[in-house]
């Protein structure tokens, strides 16, 4: 290691800057130099070293930088492991007081966002109770692939594999769930009232159990849980049932403790589900073609396209469902069932990327309900440049081929790291 | 030996009209009862004809003439035919007549010739081109058989021969214009037609007067029928109106949707009434057919169903729902029309039925109509964000004043981003001019005008009587509004529910405004303006000239488009178009556009929401599309000494 | 895959289907109206059942307001539905179990959730639940029925489908992937009736003890910034000021627009 400090003004004064944009990378090459400030413990304490915080200053006074980012990544390479460690507080529940169960929709073997939400909000009830420490029980359907349940708060897991709980599987997946409620009768089971399972399995476990579920929850405080009724018009507040079927960001994820995560045995003998419904598998819909209403990612053409051929051939590799202003649709170039607007139809899309259409106030209308709105466009004036987002000013056909070379890029990247 | 023949021909031909008459009258008498004045519209009947029809008519002044050539020689020459050939009156004096009506027929027959000969499309073949020919017939058979009787030949010149020909050809002549009067060939038109004028469904349009509002249906009788839905649904003089149709097709030649290619003619669309009140299919007919739509593939009769529900699939009726939606209740066929023959309360009458039966409006149509029914207003709005474009103008509410010299009616477009910054530079002006005026801010309601042309008269019925009721708690001596299709409403559709006000459009408004010099305007500077005259104003409302001077009272010289005043074209905006928007080859707005483009103005001038939103549609470069109310908010100034002796005299006004 | 206006079910010739229908609100203006969902059930009902074999029940009070909302299903075209009479406070679910068990229908469409009360969505699962019948939640179209099985498209996000064989008979709830319902006509809405039967009323207890009130609204959750520091909480400020107006990348090549797109993209989760 060379003791000598070498000095550079620029690089100092860039590390102390927040706002300069090369401050991370800066910080980031100065940290290998420098002791680690901080650590975790063996008792999972954070331990500092006062004398490794900060660096020294330009006149030879040793400065701190109280935002921290710098020490974080401080650290000889040696300890870099463990400054990188996670800060998370480790728990483990030995004999948990009682269960909270969480059915969570995992879609893709993964835990939504949703899904992290209800755990938070389990994680809350597992701890409040002043008697007894309860734990949150993740109850899991077909393979899991996520391999960070402990930071979402899970401290068991019960999982069901196997070909009968796969697709849709409902009377199965109730009697899986029949089993756990017999084996650990817990306290309360939470779902994710949403339409990827949770809010159908919920429904189905309470009309099961005979339980009154409170539904559409947001809001749980005080042995109270207040849901929306009337279809989003009212706010109902009741004492907290057995089953609650929550929204999203009922609760704030858990952020603080790393959990146990323990897998625990499914209960051994389920009775045999009479099988009503048989799932003969999905239906390919190809994304260019899925109902606009329906549409999550809308590509949009409008009367500044010139290319017609690279607009498609970009929607299908974003996989993209293809919308169009009235004049594409007037001008033959798209059917009329992709016409967006007043007088086509209003989208809800999460994504909207609107290429050469101008915004006209009938075009808005109808993506009103659209999260986020991207323009490509050549007038930096025109409206849609207005209500978007994102807006990149540049001719149609170049950005978009400039996206399919970009996408294709990366996909066969993917295909060569598998 | 014509002696002989010639009364038998005559009066048996006679004869087989009246039968003919008789099937005819019974035709009509399919569809349902509508008391009119049977004397009285008889008696009134030349009169329609030789003074209102007439000047439909002479807008094209050659065949006018044409006309009268044919149809007076005609009915002179029938008159005395019978007389001097039928009841073998012995008159030198009659017999001339009757040579001297025979030349003037043929005369006028020579013109109809010369038009047939290479005609424009909007006429129809078919029958329509042996008329002449038939004309030909009769003029020259009939002139030829009374030179004995008159005494210019013997009658015993030429022979059995001659006599033989001239028989057959006076009876060619004969067939076409009495039998074909009756069983239905072109001369129909003339039976028809005069019966057509004397009990005619709005006698209001004869003598310089106008009806356009839509007649109410009877809702509170379940056993009335929802519209029309079968041809004996409408009333039978409306059925008498079809059959007086000649297909001269001028409401063709005007009908923006026939020229923007939708599939809709709306002289096909009375052949298709004729037709269905007859029975049989359009096979025979000889015009230009619905855009698209081949003929020979529609037919019906009195008593099946016009349009089959649920669309295509199940065959083809009489006239397919996309035809009827295509109409954006202009009213050019009707402005047009020299028959007089109400297309607009067809259609409607129609839709109704499409609406309020088979629950069947297309595209936005159940959305725009549920949102009237839900929120009282087409674009689903929260009825109680209707003041919400007007915050921070302060305007004085009817609910807190309880009456004013005007009620300002903003209409939808206090929704609407664009007429917003219309309806500021009204209340610019209003308040200029010192206007005492208030509004009914979130009290008030869609006129019920897109409703009722959508055919939902119960929705319709339903705002109108709750506007109403609204209205009849407030005193106000006028109202204006810058939206003529809630103009033309509230003027003239609700006084069938028993509410009549003195409505004004803002442009009518301004310029009297300006008359009174109320109004300190500077000149416009600006480039070429045109103007569009929007069909509810004009045509509906006969309001041609006041938008003019209020352009003219800030300097501006209109450069009039080759259609404007009551020949302007739609913009395609009105009777719920925009929402049923059925394809056609191209859009009526962008025909519109290339209009106003040959006027090469910078700016054209409307004086309608809807036209305002239809015209700046039209993918650019355009011209500039600004209301008159706009247009004059910019040129007021600082009251100078003019406004101030002006507001003496306003002053003396309101104390008055 | 054709989804629009494809109504030619197979084989449904004598199936009987009930629809249960509640009296919906608007939600801009709250007025009474057909209920969103259950007018949708209703059209699928439409178009499995013909010549009168589709039956409607609505378990509730018969108010001037309700009928108004009721008749709207008969607009679309059916001849009646029985009004099983329920105060308000009262527990439908049974009136409307002994409904169906007299009724016997092959297949019962519910509207995914109410527009009123609590509408917590439960009452299909409770009736399958009870009468032993199957349920299938999200159902899109109906493609054939025969003797004891239907063939079903039920709605995945992102407008998949899953094909699913359902033994009859069966609960199926609709949603918002399901096909609009058909306009509402004035004559049929006048001219069909409304038949009231009384039913036993079962009082809700439960909901007794709740307080509704108007919704309030949901704080917005800030982007989740784990403010361990002042400068990650000063970056999750600025970005968040950053985010509210929309970026605009002028004079750029088309090659960095296309990334910023994409890294869009990415942050929506809306790349697959
Ligand atoms: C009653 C009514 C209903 C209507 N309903 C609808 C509706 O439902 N939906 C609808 O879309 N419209 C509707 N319209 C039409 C609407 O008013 C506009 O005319 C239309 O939306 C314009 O379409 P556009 O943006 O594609 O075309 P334009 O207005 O011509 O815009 C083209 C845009 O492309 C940009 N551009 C040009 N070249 C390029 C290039 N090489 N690269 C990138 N950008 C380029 C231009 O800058 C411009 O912004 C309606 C109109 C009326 C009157
Ligand atoms: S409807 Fe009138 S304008 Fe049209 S063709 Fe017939 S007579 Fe002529
Ligand atoms: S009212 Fe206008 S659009 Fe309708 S048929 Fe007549 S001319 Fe055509």
């Amino acid at each position: 290691m060379n003791d000598i400090i070498r000095r550079d003004p620029r690089t100092e004064w860039i590390a102390r800057n927040r706002l300069h944009p090369e401050h991370d990378a800066v910080l980031a090459r100065m940290g290998g130099s420098t002791p680690a400030a901080k650590w975790m413990g063996p008792n999972g304490i954070i331990r500092r070293n006062p004398h490794a915080v900060g660096f020294i200053g330009p006149n030879g006074v040793r400065r701190i930088d109280r935002s921290g980012a710098q020490t974080a990544n401080a650290g000889a390479s040696a300890r870099r492991e463990a400054a990188a460690a996670p800060t998370r507080r480790q728990i483990r529940i030995e004999t948990p007081a009682f269960y909270v169960a969480v059915v969570a929709d995992m879609p893709g073997g993964r835990l939504s966002a949703h899904d992290r939400d209800v755990l938070g909000l389990a994680r809350q009830l597992a701890d409040e109770d002043s008697a007894g420490q309860g734990a949150v029980l993740l109850v899991s359907f077909g393979e899991s692939r996520e391999d960070a349940l402990g930071d979402a708060g899970v401290d068991r897991v019960v999982s069901f594999a196997g070909e009968r709980f796969e697709g849709y599987a409902p009377e199965q997946r109730l009697t899986a769930l029949g089993g756990v409620e017999r084996q650990h009768e817990p306290r309360h089971w939470l779902f994710p009232d949403s339409s990827l399972g949770g809010a159908e399995l919920g429904r189905r476990l309470a009309a099961r159990l005979g339980e009154r579920p409170a539904t559409q929850v947001w809001q749980i405080a005080n042995g109270e849980c207040t849901g929306r009724g009337a279809a989003g018009a009212t706010d109902v507040t009741r004492r907290l049932p057995r089953i609650v079927l929550a929204l999203p960001e009922c609760a704030e994820p858990v952020s603080e403790s790393t959990h146990a995560a323990e897998s625990i045995a499914p209960p051994a003998a389920l009775p045999q589900a009479l099988r009503r419904i048989e799932d003969l598998g999905a239906v390919a819909v190809d994304p260019s073609s899925v109902a606009l209403a329906e549409a999550e990612f809308i590509l949009s053409a409008g009367n500044g396209i010139r290319d017609w051929g690279g607009f498609h051939r970009a929607a299908s590799v974003l996989g993209a469902t293809e919308g169009a202003s009235r004049v594409a649709v007037d001008n033959g170039f798209m059917p009329r069932h992709r016409q967006v607007g007043a007088t086509g139809t209003w989208v809800t899309a999460r994504v909207y990327l609107a290429v050469g259409i101008s915004g006209a106030i009938q075009h808005l209308q109808g993506i009103q309900q659209c999260d986020k709105v991207i323009a490509i466009n050549t007038d930096p004036g025109c409206d849609m440049v207005k209500r978007a987002d994102l807006a990149v000013i540049a001719d149609s056909s170049e950005v978009l081929a400039a996206l399919v070379e970009l996408v294709d890029g990366v996909k066969k990247e993917q295909r060569n790291a598998a | 030996m014509l002696d002989v023949v010639l009364p038998v021909l005559v009066l048996g031909a006679l004869a087989l009209a009246l039968l003919g008459a008789l099937r005819r009258i019974g035709l009509w008498r399919q569809g349902r009862p509508s008391p009119v004045s049977v004397l009285g519209g008889l008696a009134a009947m030349p009169r329609r004809y030789l003074v209102d029809l007439h000047d439909v008519v002479a807008r094209d002044k050659v065949f006018a003439n044409t006309h009268v050539a044919t149809g007076g020689g005609f009915v002179a020459a029938a008159v005395l035919l019978i007389l001097v050939h039928g009841f073998q009156l012995e008159s030198r004096v009659l017999s001339w007549a009757l040579i001297a009506a025979s030349v003037v027929m043929f005369a006028g027959a020579l013109r109809v010739a010369a038009r047939r000969r290479n005609p424009p499309v909007r006429l129809s073949r078919g029958p329509w081109m042996r008329l002449p020919k038939s004309l030909f017939a009769f003029a020259s058979g009939v002139f030829l058989v009374t030179l004995p009787t008159a005494g210019v030949v013997p009658a015993s010149f030429g022979g059995w021969a001659l006599a033989g020909v001239l028989t057959l050809v006076v009876a060619w002549g004969i067939a076409e214009m009495f039998l074909g009067m009756t069983w239905g060939g072109p001369m129909k038109h003339a039976f028809a037609g005069a019966l057509h004028l004397a009990f005619h469904r709005r006698p209001e349009r004869f003598g310089g007067g106008r009806s356009t509002g839509l007649k109410p249906l009877d809702l509170g009788n379940p056993e009335a029928p929802l519209g029309v839905g079968k041809p004996a649904d409408f009333t039978w003089n409306q059925l008498l109106g079809f059959d007086a149709c000649v297909q001269c097709g001028r409401c063709e030649a005007m009908c923006p949707a026939f020229a923007a290619g939708q599939p809709l003619n709306p002289k096909k669309l009375i052949q298709d009434m004729v037709v269905g009140m007859a029975g049989g299919t359009d096979a025979a007919y000889a015009g230009s057919p619905y855009p698209g739509k081949p003929v020979g593939e529609h037919g019906g009769d009195a008593h099946s169903a016009i349009v089959l529900r649920g669309g295509h699939e199940g065959g083809r009726a009489l006239v397919d729902a996309e035809t009827l939606w295509s109409c954006t209740t202009c009213r050019a066929c009707v402005e047009e029309c020299p028959m007089m023959i109400e297309h607009v309360d067809a259609i409607v009458d129609m839709r109704r039925h499409l609406t309020m039966e088979h629950g069947n409006t297309p595209n936005k149509g159940r959305e725009v109509l549920e949102n009237l029914a839900t929120t009282d207003n087409p674009g689903g709005f929260d009825p109680a964000s209707r003041m919400n474009w007007a915050a921070d103008l302060d305007l004085p509410l009817m609910s807190a004043r309880g009456s004013a010299d005007v009620l300002l009616w903003m209409g939808d477009g206090a929704f609407d981003m664009r007429n917003q910054r219309t309806l500021r530079a009204l209340v610019k002006i209003l308040r200029a001019a010192k206007v005492d005026f208030a509004v009914l801010g979130n009290e008030e309601l869609d006129s019920g005008d897109v409703a009722r042309r959508l055919g939902d008269e119960a929705t319709f019925q339903a705002l109108a009587a709750r506007n109403a009721a609204t209205l009849a708690k407030y005193r106000f001596r006028e109202i204006v509004t810058c939206d003529p299709h809630s103009f033309h409403v509230l003027k003239n559709e609700y006084g069938a529910f028993g509410a009549s006000y003195t409505v004004s459009h803002h442009s009518t408004f301004i310029s009297s405004l300006m008359e009174k010099g109320r109004l300190a305007l500077g000149e416009w500077t600006g480039g070429r303006v045109t103007y569009h005259d929007p069909c509810y104003l004009g045509r509906y409302n006969g309001e041609y000239e006041a938008p003019r001077k209020a352009l003219k009272g800030i300097g501006i010289k209109v450069v009039d488009m080759e259609r404007s005043g009551f020949r302007s074209r739609c913009c395609g905006g009105g009777g719920g178009a925009p929402i049923t928007d059925i394809p056609g080859k191209r859009r009526i707005p962008d025909m519109r556009m290339e209009e106003i483009n040959a006027t090469k103005a910078d700016v054209v001038a409307v004086g309608c929401p809807q036209c305002t939103a239809m015209l700046e549609g039209v993918v650019g470069p355009r011209p500039e599309v600004l209301d008159i109310a706009e247009l004059v908010a910019a040129q007021l100034v600082a009251a100078p000494a003019a406004a101030q002796r002006a507001k003496k005299d306003v002053a003396e006004e309101v104390a008055a | 895959m054709q989804r629009d206006g494809n109504r030619n079910v197979t084989g449904q010739e004598r199936v009987k289907v009930a629809a249960l229908v509640s009296v919906g609100r608007h939600p801009v203006t709250g007025r009474p109206r057909r209920a969103e969902y259950d007018a949708r059930a209703v059209e699928i009902g439409l178009s499995l059942a013909t010549g009168g074999n589709l039956h409607l029940a609505h378990a509730g009070e018969c108010s001037p307001e309700s009928e108004a909302a009721l008749r709207a299903y008969l607009g679309m075209g059916i001849a009646g539905v029985d009004v099983l009479q329920q105060p308000a406070g009262a527990d439908i679910v049974p009136a409307l179990e002994a409904w169906l068990r007299e009724l016997g229908p092959r297949l019962v469409l519910c509207g995914a959730r109410g527009e009123t009360g609590e509408a917590s969505g439960l009452v299909p699962f409770l009736l399958a639940e009870r009468l032993g019948w199957s349920l299938v939640c999200g159902l899109a179209a109906v493609e054939s029925v025969d003797g004891d099985s239907m063939i079903v498209l039920q709605a995945l996000p992102r407008g998949q489908r899953r094909r699913l064989k359902v033994r009859l008979p069966a609960v199926v709830t609709v949603d918002a992937a399901a096909q609009p319902a058909r306009q509402s006509a004035f004559g049929p809405a006048r001219r069909g009736g409304l038949q009231r039967l009384d039913t036993p009323v079962t009082p809700d207890g439960d909901a007794q003890s709740w307080t509704t009130a108007p919704a309030r609204k949901r704080p917005k959750r800030l982007k989740i910034v784990k403010a361990t520091s002042a400068r990650d909480r000063f970056k999750a400020a600025a970005a968040k000021a950053e985010g509210g107006g929309g970026q605009v990348l002028t004079g750029v090549s088309a090659q960095a627009g296309a990334e910023a797109i994409l890294k869009l993209l990415r942050e929506e989760g809306v790349l697959r």
